[in-house]
């Protein structure tokens, strides 16, 4: 297990290290100056050159890499070209709200994807099934953008139940919450249809299996069947997507809080890239995909931690 | 004592039980900005600078003038706007044509216990801006005297008409506390240092700022106790947030002006601030296709301007007739060409010129790039085969350049919109011969342009200074290498029971707005 742990590790840094590269790679690659690109086409020589020098322009491409990645590794991520305020302290103001949004958004949709896929697996072509099938498809083939905006018309335009914009009040967590449902609501809706799909495939698999055929001739009761021994394998596969999921979910996230004008990670990458910002769109991705990659490890741990079969394998 | 355990069942179990309790929590769905003395409105992204020297401009010019002292404000007169002296003066005077005198309001306070305003402040605030990056608008400044504590005159190297409108009404005017601003380090970002205004100013990063009334303010009261200016990024979810009653005033997009113009909403208003923005087609007048000025003028002729206006901004912007804005000196009413097919055949004809191809480039974005699509379709009416190039903004802002390699040689036709300052000066600026290569990528030289541009900036007159900038129109129509398309409005939505109060170039004043 220590030396699973160590190995995944070390793919880890070795993705984070690459994705550095190519982040530190695009300020070159798009054309123009970088300096004239940021400030803006009539920015004075003066600012362009304290601009250059503060971004270390000046210095060989080589040793900006250098640098970028020697700071990055103690936490120092640059200055925002703008504020002149630290990129990991703007960046660790945002990253809350991001998280709060996609926890919410898979806990939704866990708690409501994960029944209806048992239930479909259980009565397998039954009219439940069926409709559960068309209602996953269905919520899995429309953008979360899209759900987003007919989300904010009919239940903040319209019906007013809700509110359209913000993250709530400051120390006002009830105010808070319910800041939260819309865009939850819109990014966790297309996940329901994945994960009752996922887990029918699986319990279906699950259930055909001879231990719960023998179950079954134990004369055991039906739901302790199905949630106390299909479900525990059949959820395994699940975790992983699960894991997976909060990946898509930070895109997701990117348009809900741009629609639902939430602070987050996500606004925050575009908003950067909008005003040139590039120390802080290279310090957001690079911390999106940290945390991208952070969640895919917990969850194959996880895994490995709950299945005794997996945890022997390593 | 029992230690703490976690097993696998337990987790799932603990799990479930966690999501559950969540999902069935209550939410309010009342309880948010109450409505009245607090007003609502939407800034399009943080407030990164502050300081007047180093900001981007925008919604900081917005934050500055409720917090900091000017000199002088806007004010419409009828379509006009001119200036008028704030009440940070008792006398703002022009009393020779290089010296503006001022006095200052006794007692104005400082926050964080700087003291009164004084005269010191606006020497020290007006003298940096001559280093900083907005030091432009200070050329023709030469230094500034304080004859009192409250008294001082603004000494100018050269005449210069526009330096109130310029400089002093709008964002680099603003007057900072001096012993501040040194304590801060000798600039500032995203807080005041001292505040001296009706609000006090405090901002939470990517969500909002709120300007609360200010308890040391002893001038006249704001109209609302409580300004809300909510960070929304995109002004569809702003207007979104406008129709579900969260907000009380926001920027309107060119095609949703249109739709509430046609279906306004209840219990709402729309205002235009200003049209501050020219939008133009440019012709490179040295590439070799286009040298001929008959070939230019024949595409002037071409380009039907009313079907873009309707096609492209539906309706709802100016049409332009040269650089100055509506509501500024020297606005003309028409151009030296119309829209006549036949005209530019013609005159194709008698350049010997057929089966032209040219390539026009654009920012890619909506309006722009339907824009050329109706110029493409327009000249190909005529003969002349148009390639639409969508250029990125990086490129787009250099490629006219010669400071930034050779793609100005291969310039042929280009869209391109400047905005501008309420003063005629500013606009004219960039099209003098020493901007050739810089931002007068038409490439022509006048010198009968360039003397009166001198003349403009000199002259006191306000006749005379008309009949100047309606002669330098004359004369870029003249050649050939200009086709003026529109003025983009700077509109707001907002409640029918608030006055709104904006600057021409669309930044609002909140200290000026007042329940209807």
């Amino acid at each position: 297990m220590l030396f699973y742990l160590v190995k995944r590790l070390g793919l880890s840094a070795l993705v984070i290290v690459l994705v550095v590269l190519v982040l530190f790679s695009l300020l070159y690659l798009i054309p123009g100056d970088p300096a004239t690109i940021a400030l803006g086409p009539r920015a004075t020589p003066e600012a362009i050159a304290r601009y250059a020098a503060k971004m270390h322009l000046d210095e060989p491409v080589w040793r900006q890499f250098l640098i970028y990645i020697g700071n990055a590794v103690t936490g120092d991520l640059g200055v925002d070209v703008f504020s002149d305020r630290n990129v990991t302290a703007v960046v660790a103001s945002r990253i809350g709200f991001t998280l709060a949004l996609i926890c919410a958004s898979m806990g939704w949709a866990v708690l409501l994807g994960l029944p209806l896929g048992c239930l479909a697996a259980v009565r397998p072509n039954s009219w439940l099934d069926r409709i559960t099938g068309v209602l996953s498809v269905g919520t899995i083939a429309v953008p979360s953008f899209l759900v987003s905006i007919w989300a904010l018309l009919i239940f903040a335009v319209e019906l007013r139940w809700l509110p359209a914009i913000g993250a709530g009040e400051p120390g006002d967590t009830m105010d808070q919450l319910s800041h939260l449902v819309l865009p939850a609501f819109a990014v966790g809706l297309s996940w329901v249809g994945y994960l009752a799909r996922m887990v029918r495939a699986s319990m279906l698999e699950v259930m055909a299996e001879p231990y719960i055929r023998s179950a079954k001739a134990f004369g055991l009761r039906p739901r302790k069947i199905v949630y106390g021994y299909a479900l525990r394998v059949a959820i395994l596969p699940t975790i992983t997507l699960i894991g997976m999921g909060f990946g898509g979910l930070i895109s997701a996230a990117v348009f809900a809080e741009i629609i639902f004008a939430r602070p987050g990670i996500g606004k925050l990458i575009y908003d950067a890239v909008m005003a040139r910002n590039f120390p802080v769109v290279q310090g957001a991705v690079l911390v999106a995909t940290a945390m991208y990659i952070g969640i895919v490890l917990l969850s194959d741990l996880l895994i490995a931690w709950l299945d005794p079969r997996v945890r022997e394998s390593l | 004592m029992t230690k703490p355990t976690l097993s696998r069942r337990g987790f799932l179990a603990s799990t479930a039980a966690i999501g559950a309790a969540t999902m069935t929590t209550g939410w309010p769905t009342q309880g948010r900005a109450e409505m009245g003395k607090v007003l609502r409105v939407r800034i399009d992204g943080d407030n990164n600078v502050l300081d007047p020297g180093f900001m981007v401009g925008g919604s900081e010019v917005e934050a500055q003038k409720q917090c900091l002292p000017f000199l002088a404000e806007y004010v419409q007169e009828g379509d006009t706007f001119t200036w008028q002296p704030t009440h940070y003066v008792t006398k703002l005077e022009q009393s020779e044509p290089t010296r503006i005198d001022f006095e200052l309001v006794e007692g104005l306070k400082w926050s964080n216990g700087y003291g009164t305003l004084k005269a010191s402040d606006v020497k020290f605030s007006y003298e940096r801006m001559k280093d900083s990056d907005w030091a432009g608008y200070f050329d023709a400044m030469d230094h500034v005297e304080v004859t009192g504590d409250l008294t001082g005159t603004i000494v100018l190297n050269k005449p210069f008409a526009p330096f109130f409108m310029v400089t002093l009404c709008h964002g680099p005017g603003a007057i900072v506390c001096e012993q501040a601003v040194k304590d801060a380090g000798g600039k500032f970002t995203i807080d005041f240092p001292a505040v001296c205004g009706p609000y006090t100013y405090n901002a939470t990063p990517g969500q909002r700022v709120v300007f609360e009334l200010n308890p040391e303010w002893t001038g006249p009261e704001p109209g609302y106790e409580r300004v809300e200016a909510h960070v929304i990024t995109e002004v569809k979810a702003s207007e979104l947030a406008f129709d579900a009653g969260e907000m009380d005033c926001t920027e309107l997009s060119p095609d949703t002006l249109a739709r509430y113009a046609e279906n306004m909403p209840e219990d709402a208003d729309i205002t235009t601030a200003g049209e501050l923005q020219y939008l133009w087609m440019g012709l490179n007048t040295e590439h070799p296709k286009l040298q001929d000025v008959k070939v230019r003028k024949a595409i002037q002729h071409a380009v039907d301007v009313d079907s873009i206006l309707q096609g492209a901004y539906s309706g709802t912007s100016t049409k332009s007739n040269g650089i100055i804005c509506p509501g500024l000196l020297g606005q003309r009413q028409q151009t030296n060409y119309s829209y006549d097919p036949a005209k530019a055949k013609a005159l194709l004809d008698e350049a010997g010129v057929s089966g032209l191809e040219l390539t026009i480039r654009t920012l890619n974005q909506q309006e722009r790039m339907l824009t050329a699509q109706i110029i493409q379709a327009n000249l190909a009416a005529v003969g002349i085969t148009v390639k639409v190039l969508p250029v990125d903004s990086g490129p787009f802002w250099e490629m006219g350049m010669e400071s930034k390699g050779d793609n100005w040689q291969e310039l042929e036709l280009w869209l391109m919109r400047f905005a501008t300052t309420p003063d005629p000066y500013e606009a004219t600026q960039w099209f003098v011969s020493e901007q050739v290569g810089i931002w007068n990528w038409e490439r022509w030289t006048d010198e009968e342009f360039d003397r009166l541009y001198e003349e403009g900036i000199a002259e006191p007159d306000t006749a005379k200074r008309e009949e100047i900038y309606l002669r330098m129109q004359e004369i870029m129509d003249e050649t050939g290498a200009y086709v003026w398309i529109n003025h983009e409005p700077e509109s707001y939505l907002h409640r029918a029971d608030i006055e709104i109060n904006t600057a021409p170039s669309g930044e609002l004043n909140y200290r000026r707005f007042k329940p209807a």
